[in-house]
């Protein structure tokens, strides 16, 4: 025992000397270094893992030559633009640490010297992230972070592919409208008193927080009855009282924000005290990760989650179906909503490296505020990607959307996830009400 | 004059712990001159503001017994206040971050007196509530940005701005830090050997002895709490310039509260030196393995387990944690 502690603390020791003492690695030749911030370990570290592979993906689709995947970056290895020039990535784990985020970006920055910066999921960490990368002159692009206040700061530096959540809870309130209207395939139109009274729980972080200020905004815009508004920590071990205060407000409607973790430990809450709403609604994050869908089993039938991409997306986009098909051989699991939005933020990348010719800032910058990429180069099914570069929402992607499925089992007996909303590409009549528990 | 005497008296520590301290001055002082990476001086930046929340701690805890595990909330005012009173009316770092010591010594006050009514397990628990209801108070207050917080924007003022400690660079946070460190020792060592000092110790061996001496014990712990309460909101305003978004959920979590215990009690609780020893090993330890193996396919929490098994073996070989260990190896060579 008393050995192994000295030698602990010897290697220790050296270990943290020689870190701190090493100088910065020097930069290499022929090649783009982008640096990957996201949360590979913590209560979103399924998240982190999708994220990773998407991204490692779509670096892989660029630098190798496949003339199976209809994408340009596909079409050749390299940039071209820039002599056929790689991409590496630098992937670093944030924790949902916003503090430790920003040192972690002053790292690949100064350190590591990337050209650019992708990440960084949670919103929280994006906004320190993105700070740092403003006052470096960085360019940073983000794919999967969706608090709306990100793209309202002025930053020059920072573009967001994804849409946000302003757009996404417009969605839901639009498709809870369209549900007493007829206008879901499969659901009768539902007397809109039925559905008229709503709660909502969110992660008490920059995203959670930004989500529910929205549901409350946009529940008085539709005129439905916000019964409730909770915030929660998604480090929470037991989120009974909170269940409890969801289930007294008698709403029919309950939304919700939330990582994995938290997502899994709320509907298991939910089914142990057997709240039985009409409507389960997740905004994407957690309710869309493929261990909410094994965790839960059977239990999450009939629940709604926004997403941007659902595995019936490749019905519409072939190129969806061939990214999907390497994603799955490499991962085991289709592509989700994170995975597809990091494929799209290096993807969007990649198409900037291009147009700039270049990996200088100013280069990155001038292309980033010019690129137009086409919807049909995307897996995701957006009508392309044009970042505003004027006006309150500065590097905002112009042309996502979203989309909403219900977790149902197939004919096959699995788990799927089948698109509600837009009720034009709606690929299965939607369960409802929410079946009992 | 006799309290700035007494602080910069370190005669009663041993010779050999005053030159390696004076060695490992030295070289904090000219550590960013040396061609050190950026998540270095990042790391240090973090050493040196957990040695001040783990020295704060260490005067109510460590000398005074009381196992406080809600500092979070500290952290909280002082960074808000900074972050408020810049935003919200332009007034700078130098002035905001008096007024936030002012608000939380008010504050510790405020809740000190009853909190010190209870002893023991009840107050460590009482200490975690107090600190969790504030959080969950500013995540619904709209005027302190409710749970989304606050944001310094990094475009609104041109670094270097000393007065209102806007930087680009971190080498500039890391002297302003350094000096606050240096003043901090000072202050924790003339704390140790000051009346009040003393009368802690009284109180953490017994209680009532202490009583029947003449102490007044529940006042001696509420003023101690207001020391450690100042150290914990200087810091905290300074994190509100450094990092530039602050939100109750990374700011005045338990993780900090715990973090800020398990720097000094590993270290050691009840020693000048026990925070920093905390501090210094492991907030390098846990960024290098985070670096090292955090980004690594395969790894991932690896670095957390690797954190948690050295924290287990020290805490397994000596609880009074790493100053325990070398007080013991000296008793031993004494004898």
């Amino acid at each position: 025992m008393k050995r192994l502690l000295q030698w602990t603390a010897v290697v220790a020791g050296l270990a943290i000397l020689g870190g701190l003492l090493a100088p910065a690695p020097a930069l290499a030749a022929k090649e783009i270094k982008i640096g990957a911030i996201y949360p590979l370990t913590g209560g979103a570290a399924a998240a982190g893992r999708e994220l990773r592979a998407g991204a490692e993906l779509a670096a892989q689709l660029c630098n190798e030559a496949r003339s199976d995947i209809d994408m340009t970056m596909a079409k050749a290895a390299g940039i071209q633009s820039m002599g056929g020039a790689k991409i590496t990535l630098i992937f670093k784990d944030h924790e949902g640490n916003p503090t430790l985020g920003a040192d972690l970006a002053k790292k690949l920055i100064l350190d590591d010297k990337v050209d650019g910066i992708l990440g960084c999921y949670h919103s929280s960490v994006t906004k320190t992230v993105s700070a740092v990368c403003e006052q470096y002159g960085v360019p940073m692009i983000n794919g999967s972070s969706t608090s709306p206040g990100l793209t309202e700061r002025g930053f020059k530096w920072f573009w967001r592919t994804t849409p946000h959540d302003r757009w996404f809870t417009k969605d839901l309130f639009d498709f809870l409208v369209g549900l007493s209207e007829g206008k879901v395939r499969g659901v009768k139109a539902v007397p809109r008193e039925d559905i008229n009274v709503i709660a909502s729980a969110c992660e008490n972080s920059e995203w959670g927080s930004y989500v529910s200020k929205v549901i409350q905004e946009m529940a008085a815009e539709y005129d439905f009855k916000l019964r409730k508004s909770l915030l929660y920590s998604d480090k929470s071990p037991d989120l009974s009282s909170e269940v409890r205060s969801l289930r007294a407000s008698k709403a029919s409607v309950l939304l919700f924000a939330s990582y994995t973790s938290d997502a899994i430990l709320m509907v298991k809450t939910l089914k142990t005290q057997k709240v039985q709403p009409r409507i389960i609604w997740g905004q994407d994050a957690g309710f869309d990760k493929p261990e909410f869908r094994s965790t839960l089993g059977d239990a999450i039938e009939g629940i709604l989650t926004r997403s941007v991409f659902l595995p019936q997306v490749v019905q519409i986009k072939p190129v969806a179906g061939q990214v999907n098909s390497l994603y799955k051989a490499k991962t085991g699991n289709d592509l989700g909503g994170a995975s597809a939005r990091a494929f799209t933020g290096l993807q969007t990348w990649i198409h900037v490296l291009e147009m700039a010719g270049s990996s200088e800032p100013a280069a990155v910058q001038k292309a980033a505020n010019a690129i137009e990429i086409p919807g049909q180069e995307l897996v995701v099914p957006w009508a392309g990607v044009k970042f505003a570069n004027t006006g309150s929402e500065m590097g905002q992607n112009i042309m996502g959307s979203g989309l909403i499925g219900q977790y149902q089992k197939g004919a096959d007996g699995q788990m799927g996830v089948e698109i509600v909303y837009p009720f034009d590409v709606a690929s299965a009549e939607m369960i409802y009400p929410f079946p009992q528990w | 004059m006799e309290a700035l005497k007494n602080a910069f008296d370190f005669s009663d520590q041993p010779r050999l712990d005053l030159t390696i301290a004076g060695a490992l001055a030295l070289f904090l002082l000219i550590f960013p001159l040396l061609p050190v990476s950026a998540f270095a001086l990042a790391t240090m930046i973090q050493f040196f503001i957990f040695s001040l929340y783990g020295m704060g701690w260490n005067t109510i805890g460590g000398y005074g017994g009381q196992v406080d595990l809600g500092k979070a909330q500290y952290v909280g005012i002082g960074a808000y206040t900074t972050a408020v009173l810049l935003i919200r009316w332009d007034i700078p770092f130098w002035f905001s971050m008096p007024i936030g010591v002012l608000l939380a010594v008010s504050w510790s006050f405020i809740i000190g007196y009853p909190l010190f009514r209870l002893s023991g397990h009840y107050f460590a628990i009482a200490t975690i509530a107090t600190s969790l209801v504030l959080k969950d108070l500013f995540e619904v207050w709209d005027f302190v940005g409710a749970a989304r917080g606050l944001e310094i924007s990094p475009i609104a003022y041109q670094p270097p701005d000393y007065l209102r400690l806007i930087f680009k660079e971190d080498i500039y946070y890391y002297y302003v830090l350094f000096a606050f460190f240096l003043v901090g020792i000072l202050y924790l060592n003339w704390f140790r050997k000051s009346r009040l000092g003393f009368q802690l110790r009284a109180i953490k061996d017994n209680e009532d002895v202490a009583r029947s001496l003449g102490i007044n014990v529940h006042w001696a712990k509420i003023k101690t709490y207001a020391i450690a309460t100042g150290y914990v909101s200087v810091v905290g305003s300074f994190h509100a310039c450094y990092i530039k978004a602050i939100e109750p959920e990374d700011t005045m979590s338990l993780d900090i509260s715990i973090l800020i215990a398990l720097m000094a009690m590993l270290g050691g609780a009840g020693s000048l030196w026990g925070p920093i020893i905390g501090a210094g090993i492991l907030i390098p330890l846990k960024s290098y393995l985070k670096e090292w193996l955090g980004g690594m396919a395969g790894l991932a929490g690896m670095d957390l387990i690797l954190y948690a098994v050295i924290i287990m073996l020290i805490s397994a070989k000596e609880p009074r944690g790493v100053w325990g260990i070398v007080e013991r190896w000296r008793r031993r060579k004494r004898s």
